[in-house]
């Protein structure tokens, strides 16, 4: 019987190899032409290196025939990374970790004389809690005198946005979502406040930057070095000023202190605590391997998902709530816990050539379980999608749903209702159950004690 | 001419080139500095790499 081969969409740029996955396994062919450089990276002792450092993901040389049989050198199986997100749906803290990740790399290739052929934000992946280089194949041997072919890749794909979301609005990574070789340069520099011109690794590679790109964009390269040649000092120096440029850049919510945010989004009353167990004891009763937990804030009850072994997923709208559930992934070390920032009305959309290069978000499921906790009512309410919608949405995204319906007398709907015209007739707790009765049978509900709120288990029909 | 798949940019190459030289003159000089200061003070701890994150195991 012959197994299907199917490449993936994101991989045809670089002609040194490509992804492909049979029968369910993933597996990178490596081509003839990259032959040198693959046996460079292992011989070295590079890859060593990075994967003991964590900053590579490990590989093992396989057997599989490759997809491309003329041109394959060797076919590796590479470590499986979960869950693939995008620069657009990281944290300020995320995207710069996955910056300072990308120079680190970078360095120790230099030392070893090679050196990253790209420095693309979606080479990198959060593996086990860490940004992690998931592509091989990006390295090449150092050639004397040659400066960093990656180093624009680098300033559109990490410092401006990182730049942009520091200096001026931290939803400016969105520009990634519109911009899939990363932010412009001369828009960058355009978009950030006139005072970064006094940041000296700023106004260099930014400003500065873009300001030649425009000069010389009609001369070819040979004829603008003219002969020069960066010495292996040099290259060091330039990743130092990246790192020294990248690592001075910080982000915190507006006119609020983190203690402030963190006490504000903490619950420690009865009711929480009771939410905590129902959900925490449902989990172990499905036990999923795979849980989105959207409308997740800090990542509270993810934390109790993570607890059961799962691998979670922690969105939320929030960039702040999200920035504060990453701190706190790093700070413990926890593995199976990816924060990420998303819009549930808008979730990632596929983007790139052909609509392929990248995947929407509904398209990296279906998990095993979802929880929707304190989010139906903004779902139904701030954004008018009619309750079986909600239910619909759920149902593609898991088969199981732990889901908390919130009742109109709560203050926080309340809240919602101040300034609108109460259309919602139908949100009602019987119209809740009737709505998510069209899509999932009801296993268990429970009222939470001290509220007016109830929780419940559900399994798709 | 060196066969690259992506473009690297003119303006961006010699932006690189600049910064590149004075950061690889400051990286020179401040190594240079540590030897001669090791050479006076041979039995102070050195802790002035503190990027060890870099460095080899």
């Amino acid at each position: 019987m012959k197994t299907k081969t199917i490449s993936l969409g994101a991989s045809f740029r670089d002609p040194s190899g490509f992804l492909f996955t049979r029968g369910g396994v993933l597996y990178r062919q490596v081509n003839q032409d990259y032959a040198d450089d693959y046996t460079r990276l292992m011989e070295s002792g590079l890859y060593e290196k990075l994967v003991k450092a964590g900053l590579i993901i490990p590989h093992t040389e396989s057997e599989a025939q490759p997809a491309d049989e003329k041109r394959s050198f060797k076919v590796l199986c590479p470590e499986r990374v979960p869950f693939i997100s995008y620069p657009y749906e990281w944290s300020f803290g995320q995207l710069k970790d996955a910056a300072l990740a990308t120079l680190s790399i970078q360095k120790r290739a230099l030392k070893l004389g090679m050196s990253l052929k790209d420095a693309s934000a979606y080479n990198i992946q959060f593996h086990r809690g860490k940004p992690t280089l998931i592509d091989t194949l990006s390295f090449e041997t150092c050639k004397e005198g040659e400066p960093w072919v990656a180093y624009r890749q680098f300033c559109q794909h990490f410092l401006a946005p990182l730049a942009l979301m520091a200096y001026r609005d931290v939803r400016l990574n969105q520009l990634l979502r519109v911009y899939i070789d990363g932010v412009p340069l001369d828009l960058a520099s355009q978009l950030l406040p006139g005072r970064t011109r006094w940041n000296l690794g700023l106004s260099t590679h930014i400003h500065l930057h873009a300001s030649a790109q425009k000069r010389y964009v009609d001369v070819a390269v040979t004829e603008a070095r003219g002969g020069r040649k960066m010495s292996k000092d040099a290259l060091l120096g330039l990743i130092e000023s990246l790192r020294a440029t990248v690592r001075k850049l910080e982000w915190k919510p507006a006119g609020t202190e983190w203690a402030d945010y963190y006490a504000a989004n903490n619950y420690t009353d009865f009711a929480f605590e009771h939410k905590k167990v129902l959900v925490g004891d449902w989990l172990l009763r499905i036990s999923p391997k795979t849980i989105w937990d959207l409308g997740a804030n800090a990542g509270i009850f993810s934390r109790v998902a993570a607890e059961t072994g799962a691998y979670v997923i922690s969105s939320d709208i929030d960039p702040a709530a999200v920035e504060l559930n990453y701190r706190q992934v790093k700070e413990s070390n926890e593995q199976n816990l990816l924060p990420l920032v998303l819009d549930l009305t808008n979730p990632s959309p596929s983007i790139g050539w052909q609509n392929r290069e990248r995947d929407s978000f509904l398209q990296r499921g279906p998990v095993d379980a979802v929880l929707a906790l304190a989010l139906v009512h903004h779902l139904a309410i701030s954004n008018n999608v009619p309750l079986e919608r909600v239910a619909e949405f759920f149902a593609v995204c898991g088969e199981w749903l732990i889901v908390e319906f919130v009742p109109k007398s709560d203050s926080q709907v309340q809240k919602l209702l101040r300034n609108r015209v109460d259309i919602f007739s139908e949100y009602t707790r019987t119209g809740f159950e009737s709505a998510f009765g069209q899509w999932y049978t009801i296993q268990s509900s429970s009222a939470v004690r001290d509220s007016e709120r109830w929780l419940y288990l559900m399994k798709r029909k | 001419m060196i066969w690259l798949y992506l473009d690297p940019g003119s303006g961006s190459f010699l932006v690189q080139l600049l910064i590149a030289s004075i950061a690889g003159l400051v990286i020179f000089v401040a190594a240079s500095w540590r030897k001669i200061k090791r050479l006076f003070n041979k039995n102070k701890v050195q802790n002035d790499e503190s990027d060890d994150e870099d460095e080899d195991d």
